[in-house]
């Protein structure tokens, strides 16, 4: 049966790579454009509580837009911090994580009537069935069986990305404004609504993150549902060095780390671990990963550093 | 030459200025912050003054009202001071908060495994395990960062999800209570490993009764911390490095400092603070560890470190407002109809606020003596 338990496990863990691999997304488009992001877990908090609130409200459509666009709302207090005031990018997204989880208790009273979670069983996504895929021998099929349509939203998200990035005048000026803001400002280009473009993507991607992982694994709002999953992401996009393919490839990995100890606490070896240490699986990978790989990349280079404005 | 020197403009000396600056942004962020308050308490037909007078009110109308606070303020005084030495060589350390958890487990296997010793040499013996505990903790991210440059607010953050982990683990099995509990918990801690309580040692029990305020010693020892932060930061060889590293790694270095070894040095201190962050609860209040211990401390004392300026007069202050905010929520919840919520919020943007307050004001202080030096100059 093992291999059935495999099967379950990769599709679970896809659901996971949704929530890294978008929230990377959004954190990519920040970093790419200057602006350092280790608020995206705050703003993943967020789009739980409010993507749940909306889920219950309008169903689970809506709950993906209100979670998206309250992470960013929320991640303008980061671009305001950073790109406006020039406070500190890691001292602003500590700031901010701190801060979220106040504003997620509060908004969780004022909506759920308790500050820690919602009703559970909030309504969900129709599953679908990979044609073909689904299909595999030996259980494997089980990984393409009844997923959530936003997993595959998310896989396709890097066409977009990618066209954005490397295909249009914005992507050319974002990463212009991430790698070299003074040339860039010197060629005419404004650095400041770039950069605030960048948070905003990121903050509207955790939070639509934030809603998935509420509507489409938790099945309700909880304080802590997080666990660190902003942060797991921005470790894939350390480790995809800063690009939308490489950062997917670390997604999968972060992804399918997340589902082993809910889906192969049986598997051989792994059984013999306490469920405690199984469950210390992800983050063991997590940092081996970073520790591994992170002298081998190359962030954008006016990344954490504020624009002083054109020398006069 | 003698009058050439007079006619040049007075320059008052630079920490006056400083001073009043830091004063200057104070002041605004908790304006700004009470401002956006206020409206929140408007918007639930509340009174704003009310409800700033019954925070004030449940937290110091009684001797043991302030006692409360100072018991709450306790731990996070440690946490402050944890993230702030790692601040001042310009390391987030984000797992204060798995750190101390790992202290916590640290001190109560010390405490149940030495059981039988004396107060004198058990009670050191617990606190240093709790310290060493946390310092192990704190050496990977460490060792990562200074080895592979894996950043430590990342290896902190997936650390602390380990510690959750272990000391749920170390509960379960090897430090768990013999005797049947309702909940799940290490057996009771020997007297002799307890920190006394501050008001029984001094007698004043019937004003501050130990049943209703656990301040132990604990709080007072953590202002001689504070003062020690103080003086290896400001008057030793290790602090000079640690602020030079943190506001200017390269000079530092070309001065022959080494960075790596400084960042290593100083993350394991911050580790070994944050060993003392979890050592009020266990051992002041509870007397054991149990499954639902006191989480969120760790990060607690990242706002109290920035809200005190990093410095090691500034966190008590902060770690005592946050204690009276944290007594306010219980006149919230007796007196309003508010959400005590609220409180985390106002705490939030009074953090946000106080950091862009301080942006502010710096700049505009260096572009001020940038002026005042061209006319001198000239």
């Amino acid at each position: 049966m093992p291999l059935v338990d495999l099967g379950a496990a990769i599709a679970l863990g896809l659901r996971y790579f949704t929530i890294i691999y978008l929230t990377g997304l959004g954190g990519l488009f920040s970093e790419r454009s200057g602006i350092v992001n280790i608020g995206l877990e705050g703003m993943m908090v967020v789009g739980t509580v409010m993507g749940a609130w909306g889920t219950i409200a309008y169903g689970p459509v809506a709950g993906l837009v209100t979670g998206a666009a309250a992470g960013l709302l929320f991640s303008l207090v980061h671009a305001l911090a950073t790109v406006t005031f020039k406070v500190d990018h890691i001292v602003s997204g500590v700031v901010i994580n701190v801060v979220a989880i106040g504003l997620a208790r509060f908004l969780s009273q004022l909506f759920f009537g308790q500050a820690t979670q919602s009703d559970p069983g909030i309504p969900d996504f129709a599953t679908i069935n990979i044609p073909l895929l689904s299909s595999l021998p030996l259980g494997l099929g089980q990984a393409f069986k009844g997923m959530s349509p936003v997993v595959l939203v998310a896989f396709l998200m890097t066409i977009p990305a990618l066209f954005v990035l490397n295909r249009t005048r914005f992507g050319l000026r974002l990463r212009s404004a991430g790698e070299n803001p003074e040339a860039a400002s010197s060629l005419g280009v404004r650095i400041w609504p770039l950069r605030y473009a960048g948070v905003a993507i990121s903050g509207a991607l955790a939070g639509l993150a934030g809603a998935f992982l509420a509507i489409e694994i938790n099945g309700l709002f909880r304080e802590g549902q997080t666990q660190g999953l902003g942060f797991i992401a921005l470790a894939a996009l350390i480790l995809g060095n800063w690009q939308p393919l490489r950062l997917m490839a670390g997604a999968l990995l972060f992804g399918i780390a997340q589902a082993i100890p809910l889906r192969l606490q049986d598997a051989p070896v792994i059984s013999l671990l306490p469920e405690e240490f199984i469950r210390m699986i992800p983050y063991v990978i997590t940092i081996i990963a970073i520790a591994g790989f992170v002298g081998r990349v190359q962030p954008p280079a006016a990344a954490g550093r504020a624009y002083e404005g054109a020398a006069t | 030459m003698a009058t050439e020197a007079a006619t040049q403009p007075r320059i008052r000396p630079e920490w006056i200025d400083f001073l009043v600056a830091q004063l200057i942004a104070l002041a605004g962020a908790f304006a700004f912050a009470a401002l956006i308050g206020a409206v929140i308490v408007i918007a639930y037909g509340e009174d704003p003054l009310f409800v700033y007078r019954t925070v004030w009110a449940f937290g110091t109308s009684r001797p043991q009202d302030f006692a409360i606070v100072l018991e709450n303020a306790t731990p996070l005084i440690y946490s402050g001071l944890a993230v702030a030495v790692a601040f001042k060589a310009g390391l987030f350390n984000i797992g204060v908060e798995g750190q101390y958890i790992v202290g916590m487990a640290a001190a109560a296997a010390a405490a149940i495994t030495l059981s039988g010793l004396p107060t004198v040499l058990l009670l050191p013996l617990v606190i240093v395990a709790a310290m060493t505990g946390a310092l192990l903790w704190a050496a990977v991210p460490a060792v990562l960062k200074v080895k592979t440059g894996a950043h430590e607010v990342v290896t902190t953050i997936m650390m602390n999800g380990i510690a959750v982990s272990l000391v749920a683990w170390l509960i379960l099995h090897p430090l768990r209570s013999d005797v049947q509990t309702t909940d799940l918990r290490t057996t009771d801690f020997p007297d002799e490993a307890l920190v006394p309580n501050l008001a029984t040692s001094l007698g004043i029990e019937d004003v501050i009764p130990d049943s209703i305020a656990h301040l132990t010693w604990l709080f007072p020892i953590s202002l001689v911390v504070c003062f020690a932060v103080w003086f290896m930061m400001f008057r030793t060889r290790l602090g000079y490095e640690v602020r030079a590293v943190g506001s200017s790694p390269g000079s530092a270095e070309a001065g022959g400092v080494s960075i790596g070894g400084t960042q290593i040095k100083i993350f394991l201190i911050s580790g070994a603070l944050a060993g003392l962050v979890g050592l009020n609860h266990i051992l002041g209040d509870t007397g054991y560890l149990g499954s639902n211990y006191e989480t969120g401390l760790g990060f607690s004392g990242i706002a109290v470190a920035f809200l005190g300026r990093n410095h090691p007069a500034g966190i008590p202050l902060a770690a005592i407002l946050f204690g009276m905010l944290l007594r306010g929520q219980d006149g919230l919840a007796i007196l309003t109809e508010l959400p005590i919520e609220i409180l985390i919020i106002l705490q939030g943007i009074l953090i946000l606020s106080v950091v862009v307050a301080y942006e502010l004001v710096s700049s505009a202080l260096a572009r001020r003596r940038q002026a005042q030096l061209g006319q001198v100059a000239s």
